[in-house]
């Protein structure tokens, strides 16, 4: 298995498919890089020289893409200051509910976790 | 959908006339507002604002985290004391 950005794994999947298995590069932006980059989007991940990869990699860096433990850390800073001031979005991360206005009677389970039982509530 | 760039930000005029001042004279007693829409600027900083909620004012100190955001984001205006019957575990 091929390796880019020393630490992330795409699988035998075509180029553009492949990339996206990195944190930060969602469908879009690994088009965008394959075609920068002049390699065959229909090539698997796997068939790529060293040198190939490298120029991916570059293309990624030079592009001032944040990717991974970077990106991962920019977003949990974004939340820790919106807790911080303590602003109405801080307070919903803090209690984990949802943060952009959604409805919490039902649903929200994704924020709330599993449901719990409510002793007594019946009818 | 974010506010066009074109209109530039929006503070209430007569809060915006207060903040001006109280920062020229260096004022820092509180300033009470209803104008929960408007945006925090850098010239916010430091100035102690009462946010009307619908209820009460809750005052607001202003540092330089929270600027670009509204003011009405750091009052409140729910309670939620918890459900009936949920003595806590």
């Amino acid at each position: 298995m091929p390796r880019i950005l020393a630490v992330d794994i795409p699988g035998n999947k075509k180029l553009p498919y492949a990339l996206r298995y990195i944190y930060g590069i969602g469908p879009t932006l690994a088009k965008e890089i394959v075609e920068a980059s002049g390699l065959d989007e229909d090539r698997r991940a796997k068939d790529l020289t060293e040198e190939e990869i490298n120029k991916l990699a570059e293309i990624i860096i030079e592009r001032g893409i944040r990717t991974e433990g970077d990106l991962r850390r920019e977003v949990t800073g974004n939340i820790k200051r919106l807790i911080a001031i303590q602003c109405n979005r801080g307070i919903r991360h803090r209690r984990s509910l949802p943060v952009r206005g959604q409805r919490t009677k039902t649903n929200a389970r994704t924020r709330k976790g599993k449901a719990k039982a409510i002793a007594g509530k019946k009818k | 959908m974010s506010r066009s760039v074109k209109k530039g930000f929006y503070v209430d005029p007569g809060l915006w006339k207060k903040v001006i001042k109280a920062q020229e004279t260096d004022d820092r007693r509180p300033i009470k507002t209803w104008s929960r829409r408007s945006l925090i600027t850098p010239e916010f900083v430091g100035l102690n604002i009462d946010v009307y909620n619908g209820k009460q004012f809750l005052p607001v100190h202003v540092t330089e985290n929270m600027v670009g955001h509204r003011l009405g984001e750091f009052s409140l205006t729910r309670t939620f004391r918890g459900h009936a019957g949920s003595n806590k575990k």
